[in-house]
């Protein structure tokens, strides 16, 4: 297959680089079998920067892990398909997975203080990416070394390559773990919280970095983070998370501006920027349940101020919110906006899906 | 400050401990309750005989001169002389004529921990919750917990009569013949089979002395293998394509042994002390058993040689372990900024 068909061109029509298409990833324990991410679907363009935001236990970083084959025992992925151009990822052998990670999908880990190895030179942990991805070695690697941790804004780095990772500052460290990321080559990265270990100059920064190389090396990346307002900054879609499902899906103005789930209403109420001062902060109350039984009911339900008698009985599905507005779901039994209360209730429970099915070791 | 900079501040900074370390030795014991002339002379000498030897081994010079020549003549190694155990005798040649037996089982205890242990915690470690990892650690806490001397009995026990125990091997016969017990021959020790008889007399000793040691450092060394695959870096490195080959030895196996390097060092420093009663139980006369006697018979010189050389041993072992940080943890001598 040739790469061409995965240009930038003409977003909508091409290809997606990345399919996920009804994502489960269960963990079994003696206790109890937890769906961490249970029947995720989006879809990441080349060129394109999907954000995925949710409160903590949520499933982000377990969908992050499942895309790069990353998911240890006593986890597994137990169904659905993860299709990278086309090819399909699950049920790869480690052998397969090796050919994945870093070349095609790279990934920039949450803690730069620990994601970087103590005990080798930060021109080594790049080096090794380009030994494995691009095949350099000796001089070359070295030069190409340097120059990708000027790329990431490094000053000095040709003195810098030889320094351990504690000689670095935390911003730095940010970027050198880029860095190594970059030097793989991939075409998807995935961000799995970058920004939130940082301060916020520094956050702001590896921002910017994180959307020109976007640009310049026509990257497909998947940004993971709870706050709402990186998000805004960094992502041309979002996909709001909540126990293991995507409730809400739509291109960033979108969202932002016309929030339907109340899920992402009151994520975006409780943004302290956007409120005025002195008023007091919208929290939503409790805390995300853990998906240890299959969805029959709104996993949302309890902490939600609009929740009615069905929303107990019945699982919503993403549906389109209503007629007019195109690529906004979400999965609520509110929507679609336009027909009766009733009638929505009866689409979502005629859509059967896979969250409401047992799954097994 | 670079890591060889901090290196060599440990090495100077060891000075003073030996000085200190030697003086305390000098003060426990020619100051200490034990009375040389008269294990020497025995109990019915008389005072004349007395005040004789004591002018003649220089006992009855004031402390502090008696202090500062020991100081000069250990400083520059003449250790003088044994009064008891050999008279007149030089203090090294009669060390040297005992080292070899302990020096041999000393080096076997701290081997078979260091090739067993580690290699078993590292198994361990990187199979955690497995059988094979429970059957490890089990091991290791058994071994661990057998007190060197019941183990010593029971291995003296068992090698002795081993057709009966052991299925009909009989360890005293097996490759060379050898008692299970007692002084190994240390002469020629370049040829084979005299080597291999030696290590096989020392060896259930080595094995005892050794058997602690072994169950710690596979616990540790479990525990370290175990945090480091679990950690950030091996994530990271495994999300980058690093084959499983190369993540073990390149990025698991020297962060692992950052906390393993103070374990084994300290280990060879304990099995100094624990030299005196394995020797004492399987016969093997060496250091342990001359050091005992030199202190229960008042042979001063040969006690304080010994103590200064060991002295020397353990504070070599502290270099030998900054050493082996300063190579391993680039962040040793590391301040911030």
């Amino acid at each position: 297959m040739s790469d061409s068909a995965y240009a930038p061109e003409g977003r909508a029509e091409e290809e997606p680089l990345l399919s996920v298409d009804n994502l489960q990833t269960a963990f079994f324990t003696d206790k109890e079998t937890i769906r961490a991410v249970d029947g995720v679907s989006f879809d990441i363009r080349a060129g394109e920067s999907v954000g995925i935001v949710g409160e903590s236990g949520s499933g982000k970083s377990v969908t992050a892990r499942s895309i790069m084959g990353l998911i240890d025992s006593p986890g597994r992925v137990v169904g659905g398909s993860i299709q990278y151009k086309g090819q399909e990822l699950v049920g790869n052998s480690e052998k397969e997975w090796q050919r994945m990670r870093g070349g095609e999908i790279a990934m920039v880990f949450q803690d730069p203080l620990s994601s970087l190895n103590p005990v080798y030179t930060v021109g080594n942990q790049i080096k090794e990416s380009l030994r494995l991805h691009q095949g350099m070695r000796g001089r070359e690697a070295t030069e190409k070394a340097i120059q990708l941790l000027e790329d990431v804004g490094i000053p000095d780095a040709p003195r810098r390559i030889k320094e351990y990772p504690h000689q670095f500052s935390g911003g730095m460290r940010q970027r050198a773990v880029i860095a190594v990321a970059l030097a793989c080559d991939p075409d998807l990265l995935i961000c799995d919280e970058p920004t939130t270990a940082l301060d916020v100059t520094i956050q702001a920064q590896i921002l910017d970095l994180l959307h020109e190389l976007k640009d310049e090396h026509d990257l497909g990346i998947m940004f993971i983070t709870h706050d709402m307002g990186v998000i805004a900054e960094v992502s041309d879609r979002v996909n709001v998370m909540y126990a293991g499902e995507v409730v809400e899906s739509a291109p960033v103005e979108e969202l932002f501006n016309n929030p339907k789930h109340p899920y992402t209403q009151g994520l975006l109420e409780s943004i302290p920027s956007r409120n005025e001062r002195g008023s007091a902060l919208t929290t939503i109350e409790g805390e995300v349940p853990t998906p240890n039984e299959p969805a029959t009911y709104c996993r949302f339900a309890p902490r939600c101020p609009k929740a009615f008698d069905d929303c107990e009985q019945v699982h919503p599905v993403p549906v389109e919110v209503d007629d007019e507005t195109d690529d906004h779901e979400a999965a609520c039994l509110l929507y679609p906006d336009d027909v009766g209360q009733t009638e929505a209730v009866e689409l979502h429970q005629s859509r059967e899906d896979a969250t409401e099915q047992e799954v097994t070791e | 400050m670079s890591r060889w900079t901090y290196f060599a501040k440990r090495l100077v900074l060891s000075i003073p401990v030996i000085i200190f370390g030697t003086s305390l030795t000098f003060f426990i014991i020619y100051a200490g309750p034990i009375d040389p002339v008269t294990s020497i002379l025995g109990m019915g000498a008389t005072s004349e005989q007395i005040q004789n030897l004591e002018q003649q081994l220089g006992l009855n010079q004031p402390l502090w001169e008696q202090y500062f020549q020991y100081m000069v003549d250990m400083f520059t190694f003449s250790l003088g002389e044994s009064w008891v155990i050999r008279p007149d005798v030089a203090a090294n040649e009669v060390i040297l004529s005992y080292a070899p037996r302990t020096v041999l089982m000393g080096a076997l205890a701290v081997i078979l921990p260091l090739f067993v242990g580690i290699p078993l915690g590292f198994y361990a470690g990187l199979r955690p919750n497995t059988l094979g990892d429970y059957t490890a650690s089990f091991t290791g806490i058994v071994w661990r917990a057998m007190p060197n001397f019941w183990l010593a009995v029971i291995m003296l026990m068992v090698l002795s009569s081993s057709e009966y125990w052991l299925f009909g091997f009989n360890w005293e016969t097996w490759i060379v013949s050898t008692n299970v017990a007692g002084t190994p021959e240390m002469d020629n020790l370049l040829q084979p089979l005299n080597f291999i008889a030696a290590v096989k007399v020392v060896l259930p000793g080595a094995l005892v002395l050794g058997s602690a040691s072994m169950g710690n450092e596979m616990r540790i060394g479990r525990t370290a293998f175990l945090e480091a695959k679990n950690s950030n870096y091996v994530e990271m490195a495994r999300a980058k394509g690093v084959p499983g080959r190369s993540i073990v030895w390149k990025h698991i196996f020297r962060n692992a042994l950052i906390p393993l390097i103070p374990v084994i060092t300290a280990e060879a420093g304990v099995l100094v002390g624990g030299s005196v009663l394995i020797e004492s139980v399987f016969g093997i006369n060496g250091i342990g058993w001359l050091f005992f006697n030199a202190m229960a018979r008042g042979d001063l010189p040969l006690a304080v040689a010994m103590m200064y050389l060991i002295i020397l041993l353990i504070v070599g072992l502290n270099i030998l372990q900054d050493f082996l940080y300063t190579i391993v943890d680039p962040r040793v001598g590391f301040e911030g900024e």
